[in-house]
């Protein structure tokens, strides 16, 4: 059983702090309401699953070009929620992003920033990518990317967007060799993941790492040591995450690591 | 903090045994069953063990080839038909869990007329799988589908049927749409049709079988994305939305999450997850 399991690790851990969850997006996304789209009730419901901390972005930073609005108010709500990481977005298709991310390092004091390249419109070759990685680390940001918000199948018909080509991306953090990336809601999926695994300081998160031994698949290409929880709530039910590890049978250390620890080596 | 207290989103195990699932769409080695006919599925029925046992499920359904051109492989549609009793290892590998569907090949309407009488006239298996993609599948629009589906509802078999809405990315050749789908349940209003998978883009699937009375969707098949069931519930009634779990290739936690954290009744979950089904097996 999974309390089996949790408390198996939280004895070899010690005292286990609960979950991180390094996957949320506050307020609204446009395309649906969310059962859990206000952020009280996505905050109870991560505290009544065991997480204490939740690294949130916002479907606004996906969306708004004003980005620095988007912040500040991301910023605000989470102030309100002692469980609540604020994660602002940048774009580096938008004129003055280095201010962006400069707010957010300095004026917010976020660990780390959120990435839509295909929402805004950028690929992974360009310059700027790579310039912004760059800056991210000197900032002592880490920087999430998100692969994609939705399946492509089901995506609203008024933005298909394809998932992020990552080919790219090994040659752009080879120029910014101290960035820290966390590739969020990939499908993990055979060769393209054995290339991704050789690039160092990239990790992974749970979200769609889907199959009944999908989480377990993802530790094992790309080892436990880069793989944080994610659930991408609350698009996505933040208990499919949380079930789908409990599937992978996971040895008490690696869901240690995978719950909590790779995170806090994240933030650190 | 009290580890006991923990849940991780299951709900307790007394109360996954009260919903008592019935899971209809499960899908161990789908394409193809292995070389000597079983053992790809056998391999992947103990993959999917552990959430199996984790769910508490009853009973899980799931949909072979019978050697009527379903797969591309020659050599085991051959030896499939020289030895039908292999559709039956996984049966008898968890014989009282295992429930069967066998999948037909739309391109070859005689071949699956006859595969009809020999797997649900003659049993035990209780309806028929319609593919989305490979060599037996068509959309359900072609004009070889409503012999079949006349065989199907004299035999009272029960249709499961593979669809999509595919909005990015490439639809396969083959691939039915829930429009099509409940274009043809009109014209066969006393057969019962499952529309698997909601159309994947369910918001517009939910909406396509809304007035097809004689049209149920299916739970499984794409991410865990919030609110499907609670609009299926509000559009469609509880009764007439059906569990599937898709494991292996998808996930206990993707599946189930879907319906037991939705935000309906526990009535409602009960008749989802098994209830449903088990009236339409003729089963309850």
């Amino acid at each position: 059983m999974l309390r089996g399991q949790m408390a198996e690790a939280a004895d070899d851990a010690g005292n286990f702090e609960g979950i991180i969850d390094s996957n949320v997006s506050l307020f609204h996304w446009p395309f649906r309401r969310l059962p859990l789209d206000k952020t009280e009730k996505l905050v109870a419901k991560l505290r009544s699953l065991g997480v204490t901390k939740a690294l949130a972005g916002s479907f606004e930073g996906v969306f708004h070009r004003d980005l620095a609005s988007a912040n500040a108010r991301l910023a605000d709500e989470c102030a309100r929620y002692p469980e609540l990481t604020p994660i602002g977005s940048v774009s580096p298709s938008l004129p003055g992003w280095e201010r962006d991310l400069d707010r957010c390092a300095s004026k917010w004091r976020m660990p780390g920033i959120r990435l839509h390249p295909s929402q805004q419109g950028y690929a992974l070759d360009s310059t700027l990518f790579s310039r912004l990685l760059a800056r991210a680390a000197e900032a002592g940001v880490f920087v999430q990317l998100a692969v994609t918000l939705e399946d492509v199948r089901t995506q609203p018909a008024l933005v298909v967007k394809p998932d992020v080509d990552l080919a790219p991306l090994a040659d752009a953090m080879a120029k910014a060799p101290a960035a820290k990336v966390q590739l969020l809601n990939l499908r993990p999926r055979g060769s393209e993941l054995k290339s991704l695994a050789t690039i160092p300081n990239l990790y992974f998160d749970t979200a769609r790492a889907d199959g009944t031994d999908g989480v377990a698949s993802l530790l094992a290409v790309a080892g436990p040591e880069r793989v944080v929880f994610g659930s991408h709530a609350p698009f996505l039910i933040p208990e499919a995450a949380l079930i789908r590890v409990h599937e992978s049978a996971l040895d008490p250390n690696s869901l240690r690591t995978l719950l909590r620890g790779n995170a806090e080596g994240l933030l650190s | 903090m009290n580890l006991a207290e923990f849940t991780w989103g299951l709900p307790p195990r007394e109360k996954l045994e009260s919903y008592r699932i019935w899971d209809s769409y499960f899908t161990p080695s789908l394409g193809h069953p292995g070389k000597d006919g079983f053992s790809g599925i056998i391999d992947d029925m103990e993959r999917a063990r552990r959430a199996v046992e984790l769910g508490r499920f009853e009973k899980l359904c799931f949909f072979p080839h019978v050697g009527i051109g379903t797969t591309t492989d020659a050599d085991f549609e051959t030896l499939v038909r020289m030895k039908p009793e292999l559709v039956l290892k996984p049966i008898e590998h968890w014989p009282d869990r295992m429930l069967g569907m066998i999948q037909i090949n739309a391109n070859d309407t005689q071949a699956s007329l006859d595969a009809l009488d020999q797997w649900l006239r003659d049993g035990p298996m209780l309806g028929v799988y319609f593919a989305g993609s490979g060599p037996g599948a068509l959309p359900c629009s072609h004009p070889n589908i409503p012999p079949l589906v006349e065989r199907i509802s004299e035999l009272k078999g029960v249709i499961m049927q593979h669809t999509w809405f595919v909005t990015g990315g490439n639809p396969g050749q083959g691939m039915s749409t829930p429009t099509e789908l409940a274009e043809l349940a009109s014209r066969f209003p006393d057969q019962m049709f499952i529309c698997a998978h909601a159309g994947g883009e369910w918001e517009k699937g939910i909406r396509a079988v809304s007035d097809s009375p004689n049209v149920l969707i299916e739970t499984s098949g794409f991410d865990a994305t919030a609110g499907f069931i609670e609009m299926a519930v509000r559009e469609l009634g509880p009764e007439r939305i059906i569990f599937g779990s898709h494991l292996p290739t998808r996930s206990l936690g993707t599946e189930l999450s879907k319906v037991t954290t939705a935000e309906i009744g526990e009535d409602a979950k009960q008749k989802i997850l098994g209830e449903n089904y088990r009236r339409l097996l003729g089963m309850a």
